[in-house]
């Protein structure tokens, strides 16, 4: 059985809006940023600002989402922060193809010898590690509250309105609760095999052979998830979903005047994002001169 | 024959993926408001002829199928999903594989909805299906919240509001405390009464027949072996594979002269220090949050076989994972050995408690079932040179041997759950817990586990009696605790309600009744029989106490 995540109906100006435009919304930012390649940080620090100012109005505690941030920096500052900075990858080829001075040098060597290679930490790939960090914090914060304000109950309803299939709305709804129950269901594994003395912490060896240690874990977890898939696809089945298009009872969202904000400013971040990029050229990346002064 | 519900004539059935048939030549006609009970043992085939009724196989499950299912005169294979639903409303055994939708009202519209059958009709079939299972004030609840006995309702609801006129029912009681399964057992009797054909396929044949079948069917090897009233039950059933009423069990034993030895007196209790220690243990998830348990005090002492009995969500489950330290109270202590749990590891605990988790596909990974047993002793690392036989005993206590070199989540259900009893005894902690042994298990091979394990009587030649100090089981099976246990612990309102013997604990019916433990006619025959025989005993051994 899937579960869901920790919403709770709340009086406040997120939870008052259309579930459409708050999804309409999070797509305009994410595809405004990346689809014409936004790396001007001043185009991407006033929309991290709306993100965060969005992020507190939905006032969710933080017990319910304190779980949640370690694992956002931890994605955030060791695997897009530590790659931009060492790599200068996963952006525009200017960041290492334009001449930037090195700050300093990271060796890689075997300890003891002289094996390795020395990577050059440049001004512009520490730029770049930062815009790289904020553009990510931006989409982040913006996807946080999503479940754990918007009513469950209208996921599949929400996709629907907005024009998606029945099936692909359903799976929708579906795929929304996988994530809280794959949670679930590794803590109880969890449970299960610390009961018959399995520790984590005291798992050896090289990377093979602890990912082999965490079979237990992985297995029982995996399997679960599958036979969650099949029962549910039996259960669907047997009440005769996909036989005809279906009637969605819940189907009464109204926009209302905030809607109609937000879809308005939705529509002014993607467009304005394109015709800065396309039309006159702002956007790409550069390092700004007082990032160069601090080092000069 | 069109008007007839449901026709199965010659019906044979082999799974693709294995040798031996799955039915063999099964033959049944249903009329209309009849309640049919299907039993027999797991792997009889009563699984697989409810999935040819409701039309999963075909569909869904492959295999080489012959003869006749035709649903109001038409074949099973021909008709179109739609169609089905509305003639066949299956409620599985778990509710947790049934329910789709997250909250109540949104469950019980999904089948209307998927007819695309309009609005306000699906609002008035959920309604009228929450009125007539009296679910009106979970319209809008979130539905992984409810218990156990919730969700089956609420799964049941869901089919009502498809409107079938067949209803397949897949043991619905499994996952149900005794009140509650005797409330779902009285709506199955009048949705008969009102004129939908009722099929109750469920192994738990006493509680099933205060449903008061028209008939029954009791499969074997995919065979029929019996068709008929309930009245010549007794007779035509052997009593050993399908758990019966006691005063049957007795007429049995009695017409077939079958000589029962009287079981050893439990081993009693010995004195010395406790093993384990509850200290006004009080547990909350959150500050916010309701408390779970709520001043428990509890002593666990070598020789104990306690069984905790309660209704869903009493918080017996939160009781034992406290003792393994998987949780820690957020008032009072426990102490393991006299050591605190708090400044214990879990692994450390294990040593002690050896804890069977509920579901055994949470648990399972190893390629084999002899590796999935040397995982916990590995672990423990206990003696390399120990270990085979630890795992070779613990195979044969659960009646798995001949099973090491299969992988364990290639197995039934049931054999899957004695896998991880087989895993948790294998690694000789001193107490042993477990959290519904007997769920999905066929009565034959319950009785032969827990005999092995709890034959603790002072002269037992038993290996397991001779490694665990003490033994707790959570159970709604009543019955387990009057035949296996020598204390019961009664779980409600947060809190231990009534703690002593067997004997002392279960005379009060009004208290059991308070806290959703339903008498059976082994605890009311005992009781009725406590002056001669001194003491709680199975239903064969009171043959010879009743004249």
């Amino acid at each position: 059985m899937l579960v869901t995540w920790k919403y709770r109906p709340r009086k406040t100006f997120i939870q008052s809006l259309d579930p459409r435009t708050r999804l309409i919304f999070f797509f305009a930012v994410i595809l405004g940023l990346t689809i014409p390649e936004i790396w001007d940080y001043r185009i991407i620090f006033p929309l991290f600002a709306l993100s965060l100012t969005l992020y507190f109005l939905a006032r969710i505690e933080w017990k319910d989402v304190k779980r949640v941030w370690p694992y956002i920096f931890v994605l955030l500052f060791f695997i897009v922060g530590l790659n931009g900075l060492l790599s200068g990858r996963g952006g525009p080829s200017s960041v290492t193809n334009l001449p930037s001075p090195v700050v300093f040098t990271v060796p890689f060597k075997i300890p003891f010898t002289d094996i390795g290679w020395d990577v050059p930490i440049t001004i512009s790939k520490m730029w770049f590690a930062i815009t790289q960090m904020l553009r990510m914090l931006t989409m982040a914060i913006l996807a946080i509250p999503i479940p754990y304000t918007m009513d469950p109950n209208i996921y599949g309803t929400a996709f629907r309105q907005l024009g998606a299939s029945d099936k692909f709305s359903f799976t929708m709804d579906l795929a929304f609760r996988f994530l809280p129950t794959f949670a679930r269901d590794f803590s109880i594994t969890m449970d299960a095999q610390r009961a018959r003395g399995y520790e984590m912490e005291k798992l050896k060896g090289g990377i093979t052979s602890r990912l082999r240690r965490l079979a237990p874990l992985i297995i029982p977890v995996v399997m679960q998830s599958t036979v969650t898939g099949e029962e549910v696809v039996d259960a669907m089945d047997l009440r005769a979903f996909g036989a005809t298009q279906r009637t969605w009872v819940k189907a009464d969202l109204r926009y209302g005047p905030r809607d109609y904000f937000m879809l308005g400013l939705a529509a002014t971040i993607f467009i304005g994002c394109c015709v800065l990029k396309w039309g006159f050229g702002i956007g790409e990346y550069f390092v700004p001169e007082f990032f160069l002064n601090l080092f000069s | 024959m069109p008007d007839k519900p449901l026709v199965i004539d010659g019906l044979t059935f082999k799974y693709k993926t294995r040798p031996e048939l799955a039915l063999d030549n099964v033959s049944l006609e249903l009329k209309q408001g009849e309640l049919l009970l299907i039993a027999g043992s797991s792997g009889c085939g009563k699984t697989t002829l409810a999935r040819c009724i409701n039309g999963l196989i075909p569909r869904s499950y492959r295999g080489e199928r012959s003869g006749k299912v035709l649903l109001h005169g038409r074949e099973v294979a021909d008709l179109q999903i739609p169609e089905m639903a509305q003639v066949v409303g299956t409620l599985l055994q778990d509710p947790e594989r049934q329910i789709v939708a997250s909250n109540v009202f949104n469950e019980i519209a999904f089948g209307p909805e998927n007819l695309g059958l309009p609005r306000q009709e699906i609002v008035s079939r959920v309604n009228q299906a929450l009125k007539r299972l009296n679910l009106e004030y979970l319209r809008e609840r979130e539905t992984f919240n409810l218990s156990g006995g919730e969700k089956q309702k609420v799964a049941l609801a869901g089919v009502l509001a498809m409107n079938p006129s067949i209803l397949l029912l897949d043991e619905p009681l499994a996952s149900l405390d005794p009140a509650s399964a005797h409330e779902a057992l009285e709506v199955f009797r009048s949705l008969a009464d009102e004129g939908k054909t009722v099929i109750l396929v469920e192994h738990r044949v006493e509680d099933a027949i205060s449903a008061k079948p028209d008939r029954m069917l009791y499969m074997e090897e995919g065979k029929v072996k019996y068709l008929g009233g309930i009245q010549s039950l007794p007779k035509e059933i052997d009593h050993t594979k399908v758990k019966l009423p006691a005063p049957w069990v007795v007429q049995r034993v009695k017409a077939l002269d079958v000589i029962t030895e009287e079981p050893p007196r439990p081993r009693t209790k010995e004195q010395g220090e406790p093993l384990v220690i509850f200290e006004d243990v009080s547990f909350q998830y959150d500050t916010d949050l309701p408390f779970i348990l709520k001043d428990v005090n509890l002593k666990i002492y070598p020789g104990d076989l306690i069984a905790v009995l309660g209704p869903n969500g009493a918080g017996k489950s939160t009781l034992v994972k406290h003792a393994i330290g998987l949780l820690k109270p957020t008032r009072g202590r426990i102490l393991i050995e006299g050591q605190d749990t708090r400044k214990m590891s879990v692994a450390q605990i294990a040593h002690v408690l050896g804890y069977v988790f509920q579901s055994p596909t949470h648990m399972l990974y190893a390629p084999t079932v002899q590796e999935e047993l040397e995982f916990g002793p590995k672990n423990l690392e206990y003696d390399p040179l120990l270990i085979p036989k630890f795992v070779d005993e613990s195979l044969s206590t659960v009646n798995l041997n001949g099973f090491a070199e299969y992988p364990p989540l290639g197995l039934s259900f049931g054999q899957q759950k004695r896998t991880t009893i087989a895993a948790v005894l294998a690694m000789r902690s001193k107490i042993l817990i477990m959290d519904e042994p007997t769920a999905g298990q066929d009565f034959a091979n319950y009785t032969h586990f827990m005999n092995t394990l709890c034959d603790v009587s002072e002269d037992a030649q038993s290996i397991l009696s001779a490694n665990f100090s003490a033994t707790l089981f959570i159970t709604h099976d009543l019955d387990l605790a009057v035949t296996y246990a020598n204390s019961v612990l009664l779980f409600g309102d947060k809190h231990i309600v009534a703690d002593g013997t067997p004997e002392d604990v279960l005379k009060d019916e009004e208290l059991l009744l308070n806290y959703r433990v339903r008498p059976t006619s082994l605890l009311h025959l005992n009781l009725s029989l406590t002056a001669k025989t001194g003491r709680f005993l199975p239903a064969e051994s009171l043959a010879a106490y009743v004249s």
